[in-house]
């Protein structure tokens, strides 16, 4: 009997592995037939065109001014809606921080809420919120200000993007900050730094590698995005989702359209490898 | 004193920062609801009388209603679908040492790390050729593939906490491994599968990009539809909409909280 149990703790490393097989081979399975051959469909289409192979298509977004304005409209947009989600996560991240775990499991909800809300829901909020007659506008008439231009144009963008992202940075650097001893900020006071001081030196510091990692997949998630732009965006806020969008519905071009999507796709890949790096190979960050 | 003063001083301006944040965060589709009172065809805010219209047209318009079903019938298969097979991988990826584990498990996890732009530009080449574009086997067969990654994550999680010594004694006792698996294992997973399942499924009822390109005008789902009606006509339903999304994400929010919560215990 004890033979049998140690034989139940050695199967890890045993031939049973045999009857794993079943449990593992479909969910296998259905992503090589589903997931990765469509992505080498998609290689394959944008090398192959109507002329035969030929990397023409990666040619003519690198060259046509049209294409060179999106991909620079797409960096400046990631770039920028990433900076601003900094703002808004970091004091949040820091806020949950300093609470106590019940608190926070709380105050977590706030976070958590907009995380698992529609991307349709917040879309259409932000319309009726930022429009010419819209809520904000509303009161900013009433206090005797002219309307801002809102919606349809970067600044909706902007507001539609942090709003998205700002979850993924909060979960990014909330495991840096609570991670630091609390016998860190002691010493520092015993030593009688203020809290400003002891902000600079010692918390900011410390939460750096989640701030990048954070910062990372936030740029990522913008680079992909494709609702916000179509939605809050004007015609001069186009991204690369909505171009390819565009060739694959509108013109019809798919080669095109494909390669724009395998630049994207490695851009992204790259960006993962650099977020595994900072987290020392544990993309996930839970240990 | 004065140092006292000097330590409050700044982290009550980080509290209010992080207020205004919080604020930010929630306020936006909170504003939502009390427009979905209104009562007529028309925004208004605050709305001057408070009635069911919106709730009424939402219900009883074939179209919205049509929309939400098929939603909810991809919804719930593919949750079905990406349960089996999550929890099968992460079952056969936690009991199993093997080369390349970590390989598999990696690309297990992809399609969380790929851009859903370049999934559904790929799925549409290549469902096409199936006839599988415009249909709800197609959606189905898309959806689970964004699914799976969370389903394992979840039940991974819930298998290493498990106390493998219970699966011991019951093997102690005679029991055979798929009796253990169907008696011992899975019952105790049980809360890391709900909370998985309901993940797959919420994933999957707000997924649009995938969705938009694989769907047609027959087998259109809500957030296509949603996506559609902010474009071109922003109809005040969708206000009803929004606050009936909002409140099954706030549902599935609470008891996946609630479920780990019992899980740590």
């Amino acid at each position: 009997m004890v033979a049998q149990a140690r034989n139940w703790q050695e199967h890890r490393t045993s031939n049973w592995g045999v009857f794993f097989i079943p449990f593992l081979a479909p969910a296998l399975a259905f992503m090589i037939a589903a997931f990765l051959t469509p992505l080498l469909f998609v290689a394959y289409t944008s090398v192959v065109g109507d002329q035969g192979p030929s990397l023409a298509y990666f040619g003519e977004i690198l060259t046509r001014p049209l294409y060179r304005r999106v991909a620079e409209n797409s960096l400046e947009i990631s770039v920028m809606a990433t900076a601003c989600t900094l703002l808004v996560a970091y004091p949040i991240a820091y806020h949950l921080a300093r609470r106590t775990p019940r608190q926070r499991a709380l105050l977590v909800i706030l976070v958590l809420l907009p995380f698992w809300t529609s991307i349709l829901v917040k879309s259409f909020a932000f319309t009726v919120l930022l429009g010419h007659a819209g809520i904000v506008n509303h009161v900013i008439e009433a206090i005797g200000l002219p309307a801002l231009p809102l919606l349809f144009n970067r600044t909706g963008v902007m507001i539609g993007l942090t709003h998205f992202l700002v979850p993924f940075m909060v979960f990014a650097i909330l495991p840096s900050l609570l991670s630091q001893p609390p016998e860190l900020r002691r010493a520092a006071e015993l030593m009688g730094a203020g809290s400003i001081r002891i902000f600079w030196s010692v918390t900011l510091p410390l939460s750096l590698p989640g701030v990048a990692a954070g910062a990372m997949i936030c740029f990522i998630l913008a680079l992909g995005t494709f609702v916000t732009p179509a939605l809050l965006g004007g015609r001069s806020d186009l991204m690369i989702a909505n171009l390819i969008d565009f060739h694959i519905h509108e013109t019809l071009n798919w080669s095109l359209g494909s390669a724009l999507a395998i630049m994207l796709a490695l851009i992204t890949a790259i960006c993962t490898l650099v977020i595994s790096r900072i987290r020392g190979g544990n993309l996930f960050g839970t240990g | 004193m004065e140092e006292r003063r000097h330590r409050t001083l700044p982290s009550f301006l980080a509290s209010i920062a992080a207020w205004l944040a919080y604020a930010f965060l929630v306020l936006p589709s909170l504003i939502v609801v009390p427009m979905s009172f209104g009562d007529k065809d028309e925004f208004q805010f605050p709305p001057q009388s408070l009635s069911l219209y919106l709730y009424k047209r939402y219900f009883f318009e074939s179209t919205w209603m049509q929309v939400t079903l098929q939603s909810l019938l991809v919804g719930f298969c593919t949750m079905v679908a990406a349960l089996i097979l999550g929890v099968g991988a992460a079952y056969g990826l936690d009991r199993y040492e093997f080369r390349g584990k970590r390989a598999i498990t990696l690309f297990l996890l992809s399609p969380i790390f790929v851009p859903a732009i370049v999934i559904a530009l790929g799925l549409y080449l290549y469902l096409s050729r199936f006839h599988l574009v415009g249909t709800t086997p197609g959606l189905i067969i898309s959806h689970t593939i964004i699914t799976v990654p969370f389903v394992l994550i979840s039940a991974s999680a819930g298998l290493r906490h498990i106390d493998r010594d219970l699966e011991t004694a019951a093997m102690v006792m005679g029991a055979g491994r798929l009796l253990i698996l169907r008696k011992v294992t899975l019952p105790l997973l049980r809360p890391a599968l709900v909370a998985g399942g309901l993940f797959a499924f919420l994933i999957s009822f707000d997924e649009v990009v995938i969705a938009y390109f694989i769907a047609n005008v027959e087998t259109e789902t809500l957030p296509v539809k949603m996506y559609s009606s902010i474009h071109w006509e922003i109809s005040p339903v969708l206000a009803a909409v929004s606050t009936l999304m909002t409140l099954l994400s706030l549902g599935v929010c609470l008891a996946v909280a609630f479920l780990q919560r019992s899980e740590q215990r």
